[in-house]
């Protein structure tokens, strides 16, 4: 896949040949400089608001250096407030189901599209394909008609089950599945192990990096996603963390830096593990961005 | 939040571990169904000084170890809220108690979404329709039972600075106005003395603001409106138009600004930049904070009737498909503990319902407060009808087409027939509740 | 977010016929593997994206409420209200104006990022991460962030702009420049996931083809128009395609920022669609509109499908 390449082009830095610091390219540093600086402004400035007293960020003048000082106590009080934490908790759960499942079944289900000829696979596979078109946005209203009616409606399962069907997945995983050569499993066949097992023991080993892409991809999409979730909670304890932050407000009031706190708090989770495994999931998504194109 | 919410909310983590980890276990397991009989859901939308205010209600009541203790839900106000308490009744699983407008009773009652109030059982803790001011009361009821139970009237009232008062020397002119030139005469001499604006009022962008001041002309001029579906909307157009007119003649720049909103208009008031401020007896703990000479009074009668616009926060009980008899008398409880000490919620400008507080010598001696107490014996509500109430689309839609006749650009009688025609196509559609 | 990798296929594909065998049997036994395979997905394919899909095409024609009443068939009663309701008519222009607001800048800056970081100079790490960090975050704490930012009284912008003398401009309250702000908070959110395929795209060019034209002497420049962005033609193409997709169904930063204010002037159609439904309880007449918004959906995917097609075949 293309993308395999960013990660060895990323440390190979200027060309040979070219002098590092010509004018154009200090002219072009700093105008990266300059727009990098202003993509992290807002950033920047909802950390400096969450260290603030109350007081302090209420104050109509901008200030870097405060009169009561910077500390965290908003970050504090937030999170002795107890809500942060559990919605946290309802996304992770959510959020690893969801992608779990989403793997599990588009991955067998792309194998199943890429190797096995079964009766209806084609129009089967024509109407997943034809799926990728429909906006999940336009199924909000039956959706929650039919999750009342299942008894889904704030539970868990009703926020996970209707995320975990992604047509686009299934085809990524097929087209990637169609490159794994067929010898490498009729070897395995031949010596009498089922489907399944090739599957477990051959084919599964060897996506690897393209499971790895496609989960981080759903996973990124299911921590963030709002509008489901949002339609599906009522219950302030089974809200997830960006459907809480929004539904559910303080009695006290607007808070400035304990609003920025939980913002913070919020963003926190991703940011850590992207700088952990920026690589990976820069390629990740990627890869799963061109589609398999 | 009290350690035992948190307590909660841990455990609920925790079943929720198990349950996905035993795979289908969580199928059908409603998280409501393991509830304690003890732990009530709350919810409202209050915040800023009503939310302070109502939390420590709460709190005081859970404390009072009468075998119960509520835990509150704020959601955000308006749309937000009322769209949220719609869909969780629609699912049977809403709160064991919640607040709604009263103003928004006609959009709930009738397509199922609430309980009514058994009178048996709320007497039992204490509370009659004798404990009600009557138009309020009236207004809890649909269909012959009591969907609501109000615990305020909250009024739309003029505020004054009475230094300023004293210099333009119509203390008493403040209480005697009995037309619009009076009025207008008033404010014209605050403005000589604020050398700003004699009133301030704040409604740019905001429909429900808008609305509550023209409303109170329009019953002022005796004029009513009618809104059922199916029929045309019964208004009187003349009253509208004259009142529509008198606010715009205010709206000239001079006496009043013509495009404040809300945040401009309270600062204004409070930095003594004008003399008189149309607001909602809910701006009063702003005002009472900043410690400014200010006073209170329902908006003088300058049309003949006695009116004022006003919307009360009630009790409701939105339809749960499994109600427990045990949690449902800890809600009665819950209300009734509430409503007795509601002088608490009067300090932050309500006016209560209930009352016995009333009546107090405790809350008789709240000032301004109990200026306006007045007002809900003749207090007019929104017209019932299933898109209206609150921060619902019909203040919306009065928005959409009377701001420019307030910023002074649009014709009072085109602005006001747009909105009838708006009006009308809503009647003319299905009732959805 | 999660909507961005839709269109990228067509319904054109066809599949392979795998490997089949002679014997009737081992083809009955292969066809159940087949279904054992599909079946996990086929089932929450059909319960959850089928059959409401369907339900909410019957539902379009009825009367249907929240509260369970009215779910008597009304014929296109639906459909012709919502094609005469001012309101719809304003949510999709609005949403047609949010797409192209958003999309010519979301293209053109995100490639101009990408081309800045691939030119190789220090700091590449922080530069892509500053680019892309924001594209990790939940729309809320985007919309906190920049409610933040916005704010009349407290926020950033007004206060750097009052140091400059400037007034202080109402961001988000005032209509003649709301859907602006919602369109940068927007930008500022998204555009890292176009700036990553880009730069994905920029690093596949062949090394060879610019020492070809270092050796014929084209210069910087020359080098950007002549190869650069020929070569990237297919990339923009799908990011282009992705971009319309992905902003026509735009709600949630426009429904927390303002609501769909001021005075519905930033309103777009997926809220209108949850404001009749569940604001409204209107279910009929909001299924109504979705598949309106669905029959736009498809015109513009098919538009699409068919100009990259053509300029494929030319």
């Amino acid at each position: 896949m293309s993308t395999y390449s960013l990660a060895r082009n990323i440390k190979q830095g200027h060309k040979p040949g070219e002098n590092p610091w010509s004018v154009s390219r200090v002219v072009a540093l700093l105008v990266l400089a300059f727009l990098a600086a202003t993509w992290l402004v807002p950033f920047a400035w909802a950390v400096l608001t969450s260290l603030k007293s109350e007081a302090d960020a209420g104050a109509s003048t901008i200030s870097l250096n405060p009169p009561d000082g910077l500390g965290f106590d908003a970050y504090r009080k937030v999170l002795s407030a107890g809500d942060i934490p559990s919605w946290a908790w309802n996304s992770l759960i959510t959020s690893i189901a969801i992608t779990f499942l989403t793997v599990a079944v588009s991955a067998l289900a792309g194998y199943a599209f890429s190797r096995v000829s079964f009766t209806g696979r084609r129009w089967l596979y024509a109407a997943i394909i034809g799926a990728i078109i429909i906006p999940p946005q336009m199924l909000i209203v039956p959706l929650f008609r039919q999750m009342l009616a299942f008894d889904l409606v704030d539970t868990y399962w009703g926020i996970i089950l209707p995320q975990t069907i992604a047509p686009a997945m299934v085809l990524i995983l097929k087209r990637f599945f169609d490159q794994i050569p067929v010898e490498l499993e009729d070897a395995a066949r031949v010596d009498g192990a089922n489907r399944l097992r090739v599957f477990w023991s051959i084919v599964l080993p060897l996506s690897r990096p393209i499971l790895a892409a496609v989960a981080i991809f759903v996973f990124i999409g299911a921590w963030n996603n709002f509008l489901w979730p949002f339609i599906v909670t009522t219950d302030a304890d089974l809200m997830t963390l960006p459907v809480g932050l929004q539904t559910v407000k303080s009695a006290y009031g607007l808070q400035y830096a304990q609003n920025m706190a939980s913002a913070i708090l919020a963003a926190l989770p991703l940011v850590v593990v992207f700088l952990f495994f920026q690589r990976h999931i820069i390629k990740g998504v990627a890869t799963t961005g061109f589609g398999g194109q | 939040m009290t350690s035992l919410d948190r307590h909660i909310s841990r455990r609920r983590l925790l079943s929720g571990a198990a349950a996905l980890a035993g795979g289908g276990m969580l199928f059908g397991c409603a998280p409501g169904a393991s509830r304690s009989t003890s732990n009530l859901d709350y919810w409202h939308l209050m915040t800023g000084g009503d939310g302070i205010v109502m939390a420590g209600l709460v709190d005081a009541v859970s404390a009072a170890n009468l075998g119960f203790h509520a835990t509150q839900t704020v959601l955000a106000w308006g749309p937000p809220y009322y769209t949220k308490l719609a869909m969780a009744s629609a699912g049977g699983r809403a709160p064991d108690v919640a607040i709604m407008h009263a103003s928004r009773i006609a959009g709930y009652a009738p397509g199922g979404l609430l309980e009514p109030w058994d009178l048996d059982l709320l007497a039992e803790v204490g509370l009659k329709e004798s404990d009600f001011p009557p138009l309020v009361w009236q207004k809890g009821m649909y269909d012959g039972k009591l969907y609501s139970i109000a615990l305020d009237t909250h009024p739309f009232v003029l505020y004054y600075n009475t230094e300023h008062a004293t210099k333009a020397g119509v203390t008493d002119a403040l209480q005697t106005m009995k037309s619009p030139e009076q009025f207008t005469e008033v404010a014209t001499k605050m403005q000589e003395v604020t050398g700003k604006h004699g009133v301030s009022y704040g409604y740019l962008g905001d429909g429900s603001q808008m609305w509550r001041l023209f409303y109170t002309f329009y019953r002022q001029l005796g004029a009513e409106m009618k809104l059922v579906p199916g029929q045309k909307a019964q208004v009187d157009e003349d009253a509208a138009v004259k009142a529509l007119s008198f606010v715009q003649s205010l709206l000239d720049d001079k006496i009043a600004s013509r495009s404040g909103d809300g945040g401009t208009a309270t600062s204004e008031f409070l930095h003594g930049e004008s003399g008189l401020f149309f607001g909602g007896v809910w701006e009063l703990p702003v005002l009472k904070d900043a410690k400014m000479p200010v006073d209170a009074r329902p908006i003088p009668t300058l049309f003949g009737t006695d009116a004022a616009y006003a919307d009360s926060h009630t009790f409701v009980l939105p339809r749960q498909s499994k109600a427990s008899p045990e949690r449902r008398k800890h809600v009665y409880q819950l209300v009734a503990e509430i409503l007795k000490r509601s002088v608490k919620w009067a300090g932050a400008g309500h006016i209560p319902a209930y009352q016995p507080v009333v009546r107090s010598p405790e809350y008789q001696e709240l000032k301004p407060q109990s200026n306006y107490a007045g007002i809900p014996a003749y207090v007019n509500y929104d017209p019932d009808v299933w898109f209206g109430g609150a921060g619902s689309d019909f203040h919306k839609y009065f928005a959409e087409n009377v701001q420019n006749v307030y910023l002074g650009s649009g014709d009072p009688a085109a602005g006001f027939e747009g909105f009838v025609k708006r009006l009308n196509v809503l009647l003319d559609r299905p009732q959805p509740v | 977010m999660s909507t961005a990798i839709d269109a990228t296929t067509t319904p054109a594909e066809v599949v392979a016929e795998g490997p089949g065998s002679g014997q009737d049997r081992a083809r009955r036994g292969e066809s159940l593997t087949g279904w054992a395979f599909a079946a996990p997905f086929a089932v929450l394919f059909v319960l959850f994206l089928v059959v409401p899909a369907i339900y909410g095409l019957y539902l379009s024609f009825t009367g249907e409420t929240l509260t369970g009443s009215g779910g008597e068939l009304l014929g296109f009663a639906n459909y012709a209200e919502a094609l005469t309701d001012p309101d719809m008519w304003k949510s999709l222009g609005n949403t047609l104006w949010f797409t192209v607001l958003s999309t010519v800048p979301l293209v053109l800056l995100s490639l101009a990022f990408a081309l800045l970081v691939n030119l190789g100079l220090p700091g590449r790490w922080l530069w892509r991460l500053s680019f892309f960090l924001p594209y990790l975050l939940a729309s809320t704490v985007v919309v906190m962030f920049w409610s933040w930012m916005y704010n009349p009284k407290l926020g950033l912008i007004n206060g750097v702009l009052g140091e400059f003398g400037i007034a202080p401009v109402a961001w988000l309250q005032d209509p003649n420049v709301a859907m602006i702000s919602v369109v940068v908070t927007t930008l500022w959110w998204t555009i890292g996931f176009n700036f990553l395929l880009y730069l994905a795209a920029l690093q596949n060019i062949p090394e060879q083809q610019f020492e070809a034209a270092a050796i014929d002497g084209a210069g910087k420049w020359r080098q950007l128009f002549s190869i650069v962005i020929p070569q990237l033609a297919p990339t923009t193409a799908l990011i282009v395609t992705l971009q319309i997709l992905a902003s026509l169904k735009v709600f949630d930063q426009i429904y927390m920022l303002t609501n769909g204010g001021p005075a519905g002037a930033t309103r777009s159609i997926v809220q209108y669609i949850y404001e009749s439904g569940f604001t409204g309880y209107r279910f009929g007449f909001s299924s109504a509109i979705s598949y309106l918004f669905f029959a736009i959906i498809v015109l513009v995917s098919l538009a699409q499908y068919k100009l990259i097609n053509r300029r494929n075949a030319a």
